[in-house]
């Protein structure tokens, strides 16, 4: 397309050709042919599970390619190897700071190597180290009083890491530079000079890949702007072309793939209500749900989509506002509140937060019902396999026997399982986050029957996910969160792609807050 | 600086306090101190209620004891640094007496090579414990478990049981001559504990050590051979099992199968009290040599003020317990916390 016709002549730092890479059954990321130009600040935008970061590790060497070429600088770049990628020229800042809590900022700026300057072989000259990494400081325009080279990591704060992480990828004078979001944790003037920065090494002749959700700052920023949706390079476009509606309408894809929208029930009795709610990073919101409603979050990565949903569910302490859970007050002090109260809360990691991979699916389906099915605290095999079978065929979860590992089971089969242990324990309020990550495609169709069917016998859902085609196939409403906060719940009828998009990428840049940094830090949880 | 930046270190501006009172927080703010703070309280706090605990005497014992225990922290220490455990050196510094006793006795080894040869040996198993952490990752609490079983056992095997006497007075002369008033083997611990503490603090080995244990990966990613600074642990840790083991016939003029054990126990206490973190990545040398004097302190403290033999153990576990306690009070409220 138009940017690379304009210069076919143009110095080329990186050539992608035939690079992909799969998770399981689901191709991540697919891309035939991408050259990245000299000189160039290069804009990276999708939706979350675009591909993005895959490609970012891939160039990195984080992440092992499945197969395809990259050549930097004519040189072949040997896959998924740290080293390999760094020899080549390419550094990489990503959100979560590889840095060494326990260590000076001096040490960090130089792990693993020697400075410069110093001529002692063994012992550590503290000297030449401190005056080293203040001038990768000062190359960044810091001075020695902002950032005191001898204090520890752990005792700054995330945005001065996250500097720390950009001089010590300058500092390697990177033919390739490949920032990921990295001004979402910073305040504006240190954004501005992070920008400077990436302009700066473009002017040098190098090439920055520059990722980021704020589409008013990519464009700004960039020379090009290249648009990934489901691993697939699907516009290379112009910053003039890059107008913020047509690089929504690119991530989303033209088509919206739709369900029948569904008139959520009106009549019936509101299950959960939601008031002034706040916690780390959340709130206040204020939310509605009935019984056999299924309510959508939506929001872009740390805008508290899952903190809403871990709040409501007691695994994460509130810090004000109220709940009511059939008209009763609901104050949970932990998990267990919300599991009493008749909540269950299917967490996004299921490897993670959900399942003893090497264990049963017979013992890890009847986790939630232990209580009900002993007796008098007693169990036995024969009633625990018979009650195994019967949740996991409820949800139709296909194995050999129950008592194989759930590990060896499929993602979807090992996420229908949890949904069945959880149908097992007869909630009133089912609460989802992320209920379909790494599940392929027909295996979704069927956990959204199994949400569906939870909405048909009474159960109020709250769906928190990342991909908007998931939210608007199966819900009544969505609640599109920024920043901690609901900004405008939608109704089905009148949601579409890009009005959910635009309200959760919000407005201005300045109004950012710390719950965004704080939850980069934790790596985490959007 | 701007008002909107937001890289300014929470505590901005520590030249207008003054400085006794940035001193002070300094002080507070580091694990070692208190625990030093704790030595000299304790020492002072029992030496005025027992007159026989300044005497000189005893305070040569204390500085024998203090070889055994102490060196084997300083071991210790380096290990659980990497986020790893030894749960071997009492046990192996046990069975080192014996190999050395053995050879020198039954084998008619010069005494210098059958000490040359037990500390080959011990160095070879912390390599083992090394290799089978670092390339198999078997966790370090299972392999060093596994050591000290075996090794307990072999020193049985090897004795029958019973004691190995006329040793080579060279193992005498080690343990109890004094250089002034200090006994040798107090030097060894003050030797190791400087060794230790030039080699963490001012070579590029020692500080990989550290961004090993603090952060796996960021090392891994910065090229720091991980693997080889993880072994070199285990086999610094277990050499100085060796050392102790030799120090310790020497300074009872026969090797005895049944010591030792237990004393990788009180290594982990003196390095937990001297402000390791288990989880690896933090601690000094001065936090450890300190946790190890504070321990012998109370241990030989409780004898002088002639507590029972049998409420000794409680209040040696109480007094731990306290020291614990303060410790994370202490972190809580000065920010370096740990867990």
């Amino acid at each position: 397309m138009t940017a690379t016709e304009n210069a076919p002549s143009r110095a080329i730092t990186a050539r992608l050709r035939g690079v992909h890479k799969s998770y399981g059954p689901v191709r991540v990321l697919d891309l035939p042919e991408l050259d990245l130009y000299a000189g160039q600040v290069i804009g990276v935008v999708g939706e979350n599970g675009a591909g993005k970061s895959t490609l970012m590790g891939t160039l990195a060497g984080s992440v092992h390619r499945d197969g395809g070429e990259i050549l930097v600088d004519g040189r072949p770049l040997v896959a998924g190897s740290t080293e390999a990628a760094a020899q080549l020229g390419i550094a990489m800042v990503s959100q979560e700071f590889p840095l060494v809590g326990q260590l000076s900022v001096a040490e960090n700026l130089l792990l693993g190597r020697r400075p410069r300057k110093s001529k002692r072989r063994l012992l550590v000259d503290r000297a030449a180290q401190r005056a080293e990494a203040e001038a990768m400081l000062a190359e960044i325009g810091l001075s020695a009083r902002t950032i005191p080279v001898s204090r520890e990591v752990r005792t700054l704060p995330v945005p001065t890491r996250q500097m720390i992480e950009i001089a010590k990828a300058w500092g390697r004078e990177p033919k390739l530079l490949i920032l990921d979001e990295p001004t979402s944790s910073l305040g504006p003037v240190e954004a501005e000079m992070v920008l400077g920065l990436a302009r700066q090494l473009a002017e040098r002749g190098g090439t920055v890949l520059f990722i980021g959700h704020r589409l008013d700052e990519v464009r700004d920023i960039s020379d090009r702007v290249l648009v990934l949706r489901n691993g697939k390079l699907v516009a290379d476009l112009e910053p003039a072309e890059a107008t913020e509606e047509r690089l929504i309408r690119e991530m989303v894809g033209g088509e919206v793939a739709q369900g029948e929208p569904k008139a959520p029930p009106a009549t019936s009795p509101v299950l959960l209500r939601v008031e002034g709610l706040t916690a780390d990073g959340l709130g206040p919101v204020d939310l509605e749900v009935r019984e056999g409603e299924i309510l959508g979050v939506a929001g872009l990565m740390g805008s508290g989509r899952s903190r809403l949903v871990h709040t409501i569910a007691g695994a994460q302490p509130s810090t004000g506002g109220r709940m009511l859970l059939g008209g009763e007050s609901y104050h949970p002090r932990g998990a267990g509140d919300g599991v009493a109260a008749g909540i269950a809360l299917i967490p996004e990691d299921r490897k993670e937060q959900s399942l003893v991979l090497f264990a049963s699916i017979r013992s890890n389906v009847l986790v939630s019902v232990l209580k009900r099915i002993s007796t008098r605290g007693l169990l036995g095999p024969g009633r625990e396999r018979a009650e195994a079978r019967k949740i996991a065929e409820n949800v139709n979860v296909r194995m050999q026997s129950v008592e194989q590992p759930i590990g060896s089971l499929s993602g979807g089969n090992q996420q229908r399982a949890i949904f069945g242990r959880a149908f097992a324990a007869e909630p009133r309020l089912l609460l989802l986050d992320e209920p379909t990550r790494g599940v392929d495609v027909g295996a979704k169709a069927e956990i959204y029957k199994l949400i569906d069917r939870a909405a048909e016998q009474g159960m109020a859902v709250v769906a928190a996910s990342s991909e908007l085609e998931e939210l608007l196939w199966i819900c009544h409403r969505i609640a599109v969160m920024n920043h901690g906060r609901v900004v405008t719940v939608i109704d089905r009828a009148d949601a579409t792609k890009e009005r959910i998009m635009t309200a959760a990428a919000g407005t201005s840049a300045l109004e950012r807050k710390t719950p965004d940094q704080e939850e980069l830090t934790n790596g985490a949880t959007a | 600086m701007s008002a909107q930046s937001t890289l300014a270190p929470e505590e901005a501006a520590p030249k207008s306090r003054p400085a006794a009172a940035t001193l002070a927080r300094k002080l507070a703010a580091s694990p070692e101190a208190g625990v030093i703070i704790a030595c000299v309280l304790v020492f002072v706090g029992i030496a005025a209620n027992a007159d026989t605990y300044t005497a000189v005497g005893n305070l040569q014992v204390m500085g024998r004891d203090l070889a055994q225990v102490g060196i084997l922290a300083i071991g210790e220490s380096l290990v659980i640094l990497t986020g790893g455990i030894d749960l071997s050196v009492g046990a192996l510094a046990g069975l080192a007496g014996i190999l050395a006793a053995w050879m020198n006795v039954n084998e008619g080894m010069p005494a210098p090579l059958a000490i040359l040869l037990t500390l080959v040996i011990t160095a070879c198993v912390g390599l083992w414990h090394g290799i089978m952490v670092t390339r198999l990752n078997v966790p370090p609490f299972v392999i060093t478990l596994v050591t000290y079983t075996v090794a307990q056992g072999m020193a049985l095997a090897i004795t029958s049981g019973s004691p190995i006497n006329n040793l080579d007075p060279m193992f005498s002369n080690l343990s109890q001559y004094y250089i002034g008033q200090i006994p040798v083997p107090a030097l060894f611990f003050v030797g190791a504990a400087a060794v230790a503490w030039f080699v963490l603090e001012r070579t590029y080995v020692g500080r990989q050590i550290y961004a090993v244990g603090g952060n796996k990966e960021a090392a891994r990613l910065a090229g720091i051979p991980t693997a080889r600074r993880i072994t070199s642990t285990y086999i610094a840790s277990a050499v100085l099992a060796g050392v102790v083991g030799i120090l310790v016939i020497g300074r009872m003029n026969v090797a005895d199968p049944s010591v030792g054990a237990g004393w990788e126990l009180t290594a982990i206490a003196a390095a937990v009290v001297g402000g390791m973190s288990l989880s690896g990545g933090e601690g000094r040398i001065a936090g450890i040599a300190a946790g190890a004097i504070l321990l012998e302190f109370i241990t030989n403290g409780l004898l002088a003020l002639k507590v029972s033999p049998y409420d000794q153990q409680v209040v040696q576990g109480a007094v731990l317990g306290v020291a614990i306690l303060l410790d994370r009070v202490r972190a809580r409220y000065f920010g370096r916390s740990r867990s």
